[in-house]
């Protein structure tokens, strides 16, 4: 039984059943079919990058898998109404397009070649390629089948599968319409037959190919030849050009462009469209394709790959530093001594007064004695004074980086400018204002980071500048180039804590210099000490009356309008108060933890109330004793005016109005009586200080000291950030021709910016992203200032030229109007000339045939030649309607591709 | 606050890491991370999805301090002590589905503690700014407290213009049509309320959230970057720079 189960299951054939290639069809079928249902609903997404919609399904045959790809070009509308019914997809004028690498696609190289919109590839997934013979001929009959399948009168679509290795870019395909067909067929070659680099052997091998059994009509030509200029002489553009005397001005901007000219060459295409095959000739010999003789010419360049881009590449160093944890002294070593401030490098320098050359000299003949010899300092003498001038330019009486220039200036450059106000744009920016002390330390050290000798450098600016804000502190000069008043929360830590060094000094200053008044009032003249006897009459006089001796007025600052004292009649006097305390945010942020410790119940409140009323004990004190004899009423008068109430029409003895406190302040043991029960009076000057200047300073010098070098970077990346987009802005500027993209670039720079100085620490992944467009702008800022320099070296203004760059700077190929006779068609024939020279002289060769090639042509051996050579054959047969050819010859140094179109009658043959 | 372990523990484990370096690194890591759910649950303090700072402003005596505790503590006494200096409350509220904290601070009106409470406008994401319908003063000041808050706080912090103390009609000055005008004038919403009867309170608060969750998707749109990097239940300290950066992503 078993046996005849067996026998027939195995001698068992089902016929109905497809084969797998069967299935492969119909799939490409089936998914041809729905784009075009797809089509037909015309509901496609839009992408507007791209000007090829280009939709994918993914397919398996034989254990590969496909992709099917359908490449269809967005036409302008106009276009589209030329349509004159059902017509050959090569039967155009096509012949070469503009490049541009915006539109470039994987597959689109095939619409370059044959001038098609509308094409379908059949692509292999992975990256070996069809290589196998035998497969590609299965392949090739899948698509014909399809291809046949699909025919109809209207849309039919060209069908092309991909074969061989993948970067061969080989391709064959078909396209069937219901009278005619067409194939598509390509030959790569490393190099091609020495006879079919010129024009009369391709044109012998087109009409062998087409063999035609009748006469071939005329074969239209149309021909492009490429000349790339790599060699540009003197106009070879990169940003040391600009530095070449160095100046150690060049430290005070940030590093800005690339090391090497950015355009690695600049190429014209000369083309010839459409010319009957009997009136042109090209052969070995002799050629009738003179560039200068072409009917257009179009220009492109090629960009260096990769140049380092000094402003990015300087960001960068501060990136990679973001993970050294190693302080300031591990890296200086033996060089840099623990604060002290006897044996000050800056002495000198930071001296009010202009410091003689003299006595710069015996400071380095006294560190060379006083230092360790054994260690040099990073930075040398030369370098290190003319960066601290420059950043504390208060040292040099003659600075000419004085703080506070930028911004005159600037308005007046940049009043036309895109970006009406550069300060508005960054109003968001936590940083600090443009060209302020950090401002420029932030340039300073990126400065050294990246080409004065690194992290030693690096360091070694730091350390100094820790010295010269100690020195400050000590010696009571204000820090320049901070903007006056509190730490201001909006800008950076490192600035809110300059600023907060700086009120230190200032309160300092103060009370020194009250301290020196009361000396001199003490020992003053006669006029002053007439006043004083004066005012204290009148005060001893009252005293008499009222007061006794202990409890005079002390600390009053002024009256306080028309009120007087409740009890004694006497004016009420606003005291002299302590000055606010000042914190930085990170101080803000611990104090703020505290206070959301302490949790949110009744006695956490109390609590927080007490933590909270030193200044209010402080200014109690100071009312006291500014105003002997004053009550709670008259304080809260002052202090809190809402809290007392006037009784209506009710004047008190000393004539104002009579009132009472507030329900509030009437609660029993509120904070408010209970404090003014405690207070004494004591005026401010000799209260405990709520704000102790002396410890606050000390604790900045503290910080600032002991950063390391991740810390220094993150505090001041912020401000490098900002003053690297600065820079970028005005590089923008300066360009002589505008970028239409560039407010767009810019204004998104602009808010990654911000968000990068917001962060509480620079987050690197969002700084490297903005490191990154920034040299991606910075890339492109150069490359229009090499092709202005190369193409407009008189820098006159020229729109003309100024499109051209712009459109070149884009990756566009631009047609050049007039050839030779525009001003930019003669920059690139005298720059092709002088290159011509330079490489003839160069190689040496006779002079006299050097000589004579720069007189009759300046142009080099082109690097590319293409040809495209179509006609209307009767194919195949006598009777048989006229089908258009089509071939195209690209000869390069690289590669020989022909492409082919090979049409014949389906109908009559 | 219960809560704080946080600070608690990044503060002693960093200490003991000094103190005891042969502690594997990694020991410390997972938690210091916030990874470990069990621990964040302990804590009461993160037990929210997102958290908003809001600080409540105006003139002195206006009743802000009365005004939140109606709102946190649904508590009304006629007379609260004058706020010394600064004060806060928090309370979570449930917004599409998501528990946000709020973390209200209450300030001190009075001119003199312009430079402390000022200093504590960075980082609120909304301000409730409040008048007193029965003052003149108050709503004359206004416009000096919207400068204020222009200057010291981010340019995306939202506003709600308050008239507090609606319920006493009879000592009106302040008509609801020129608080709206006002309003609407400074590009703000507007709302009467009573601490006392409690009119709008809630409102109030409610909106103020809604505005912000808002802006914060809005931003999040154009910019996705935000999205990613949204630690979840961040606490004040970590988040100073305003809602931008601030992860709160509803």
């Amino acid at each position: 039984m078993n046996e005849e189960i067996d026998e027939s299951e195995f001698y068992h054939q089902d016929f109905t059943t497809a084969s797998e290639w069967e299935v492969f069809m119909a799939r490409i079928e089936e998914i041809i079919n729905q784009w075009r249902v797809d089509d037909k609903r015309n509901d496609s997404v839009t992408d507007v990058e791209s000007i090829w919609d280009i939709k994918t399904e993914k397919l398996n045959f034989a254990e590969e898998q496909f992709y099917l790809y359908l490449y269809s070009k967005r036409i302008n509308e106009d276009a589209a109404l030329d349509d004159k019914g059902p017509k050959n997809p090569i039967d155009t004028l096509h012949d070469f397009e503009l490049y541009d690498e915006n539109h470039i696609e994987y597959h689109s190289c095939l619409s370059t070649w044959y001038g098609l919109d509308k094409f379908i590839v059949l692509s292999p997934v992975s990256n070996n390629g069809i290589v196998n013979e035998s497969k590609i001929k299965v392949l090739l009959s899948s698509i014909y089948v399809v291809e046949g399948n699909l025919v109809t009168s209207e849309n039919s679509i060209p069908l092309f599968v991909q074969i061989r290795e993948k970067w061969q870019r080989l391709y064959l395909g078909v396209f069937a319409s219901d009278v005619i067909r067409t194939n598509f067929e390509m030959v790569h070659l490393k190099k091609g037959l020495p006879y079919c680099n010129y024009l009369s052997g391709l044109l012998d091998l087109f009409k062998t190919k087409i063999a035609s059994p009748c006469v071939l009509e005329n074969i239209i030509v149309s021909a492009q030849l490429t000349y790339t200029l790599t060699e540009f002489g003197g106009f070879v553009w990169k940003q040391d050009l600009l530095q070449q005397n160095y100046d150690i001005e060049s430290l005070f901007l940030l590093p800005f462009g690339v090391t090497v000219d950015p355009i690695s060459s600049i190429i014209l295409k000369a083309t010839w469209n459409h010319l009957p095959d009997n009136l042109v000739l090209d052969s070995e010999n002799y050629t009738d394709f003179d560039p200068t003789a072409a009917m257009n010419w179009s220009l492109l360049i090629n960009s260096t790959n990769n140049p380092v881009c000094l402003m990015a590449d300087a960001m960068t160093e501060f990136l990679q530093n973001l993970t050294n944890t190693s302080t300031i002294y591990d890296i200086l070593g033996d060089f840099a001594t623990l604060p002290s401030s006897e044996n000050n490098p800056l002495d000198l320098l930071t001296e009010p007064a202009v410091p003689a050359i003299s006595r710069l000299l015996t400071r380095t003949a006294r560190q060379s004695l006083t230092r360790n010899k054994r260690s040099n300092p990073p930075l040398s003498e030369t370098m290190l004074v003319p960066m601290l001038y420059f950043l504390f330019p208060d040292a040099d009486e003659k600075s000419s980086f004085p703080y506070g220039r930028e911004e005159r200036e600037h308005t007046e450059s940049l009043s036309q400018a895109q970006f009406k106000n550069l300060d508005e744009e960054f109003k968001g920016f936590k940083t600090c204002s443009s060209d302020s002390l950090i401002w420029r330390l932030s340039i300073i050290l990126s400065h050294c980071l990246q080409s004065l000798g690194g992290l030693r450098a690096f360091a070694h600016v730091w350390y100094e500048f820790v010295q010269e804000m100690r020195y400050r502190w000590e010696k009571s000069m204000p820090i320049p180039g901070l903007s006056p008043g509190l730490p201001d929360l909006r800008t950076c830590l490192l600035n809110q804590k300059l600023q907060m060094l700086n009120c230190c000094i200032d309160r300092k200053i103060a009370r020194e210099n009250a301290l020196v008044n009361f000396d001199s009032a003490e020992n003053s003249s006669t006029d002053d000490e007439e006043f004083f006897d004066c005012s204290e009459k009148i005060v001893e006089e009252k005293a008499k009356e009222k007061l006794s001796l202990w409890n005079q007025p002390v600390g009053r600052l002024s009256k306080f309008g028309n009120l007087k004292l409740i009890k004694t009649g006497d004016p009420l006097y606003i005291p002299v108060t302590q000055e606010p305390v000042l914190k930085t945010e990170d101080q803000l942020e611990e104090d703020t933890d505290v206070l959301l410790q302490l949790g949110s119940n009744a006695e956490a409140m109390e609590l927080r109330a007490r933590i909270m009323s030193a200044s209010l004990l402080s200014d109690m004190e100071s009312f006291k004793a500014a105003n002997p004899g004053s009550a709670i009423e008259d304080f809260i008068r002052w202090y809190s005016p809402r809290d007392w109430i006037e009784d209506e029409d009710k004047l008190d003895e000393w004539g104002q109005k009579a009132g009472h406190l507030s329900p509030r302040m009437l609660i029993e043991d509120n904070i408010w009586s209970e404090m003014w029960l405690s207070a004494k009076p004591v005026p401010a000057h000799r209260q405990k200080r709520l704000f102790d200047d002396t410890r606050e300073a000390e604790k900045v010098l503290q910080f600032l000291d002991l950063r390391s070098v991740s810390q220094i970077c993150e505090l001041v990346i912020p401000v490098l950030s900002h003053a690297a987009i600065y820079r970028l802005m005005e590089e923008c500027e300066s360009l002589a021709s505008d970028l239409a993209e560039f407010p767009a670039k810019l204004s998104n720079l602009i808010r990654k910016g911000e968000v990068l100085t917001r962060e509480s620490k620079p987050q690197p992944r969002r700084f490297e992203g903005l490191i990154h467009e920034a040299s991606a702008l910075e890339m492109l800022v150069s490359q229009m200032n090499s092709l202005h320099y190369k193409l407009n070296p008189s820098r006159s203004a020229n729109g003309e030229i100024n499109d051209v760059v712009v459109a070149l700077a884009m990756g566009k190929e631009v047609r050049v109007e007039n050839k030779s006779k525009s001003d930019i068609g003669n920059r690139i024939v005298s720059m092709f000339g002088e290159a011509q020279r330079m490489s003839s002289l160069m190689a040496g060769e006779q002079f006299d045939e050097a000589g004579r090639g720069t007189v009759n042509n300046a142009f080099p051996v082109p690097t590319a030649k293409e040809f495209v050579l179509r006609t209307n054959a009767v194919k195949p047969a006598v009777y048989s309607a006229k089908c258009p050819q089509f071939m195209r010859a690209i000869l390069s140094k690289e590669e020989f591709r022909l492409c082919g179109a090979w049409s014949e009658d389906t109908v009559f043959f | 606050m219960p809560g704080d372990h946080a600070f608690d523990l990044k503060k002693r484990r960093s200490h003991r890491l000094i103190s005891w370096v042969e502690i594997p690194l990694g020991y410390f890591s997972d938690s210091m991370a916030g990874a470990d759910p069990k621990w964040q649950k302990d804590a009461a303090d993160q037990n929210f999805d997102y958290m908003f700072k809001l600080l409540i402003i105006g003139n002195s005596s206006v009743g802000k301090t009365s005004f939140l505790f109606r709102y946190a503590d649904d508590s009304f006494t006629s007379a609260f002590v004058s706020t010394v200096g600064i004060d806060f409350k928090v309370k979570t509220v449930f917004r599409h589905d998501k528990r946000v904290k709020l973390q209200i601070w209450d300030t001190a009106g009075q001119e003199r503690y312009r430079t402390i409470t000022t200093a504590y406008y960075r980082g609120a994401m909304g301000f409730i700014l409040m008048y007193d319908i029965t003052n003149e003063e108050s709503f004359n000041s206004v416009q000096d407290w919207v400068t204020q808050i222009k200057t010291y706080s981010w340019d995306n912090a939202q506003v709600i213009l308050v008239g507090n103390k609606c319920d006493m009609e009879d000592e009106r000055v302040i008509s609801f049509e020129r608080g709206k005008q006002l309003a609407e004038q400074l590009g703000v919403e507007f709302y009467e309320t009573s601490a006392k009867e409690n009119i709008n309170v809630k409102a109030v608060f409610e909106r103020l959230v809604d505005i912000i969750c808002d802006k914060m998707s809005d931003s999040l749109d154009t910019d996705p970057t935000l999205m990613s990097s949204g630690a979840k239940g961040q606490r004040l300290t970590d988040a100073p720079q305003g809602p931008q950066a601030a992860n709160c992503n509803c």
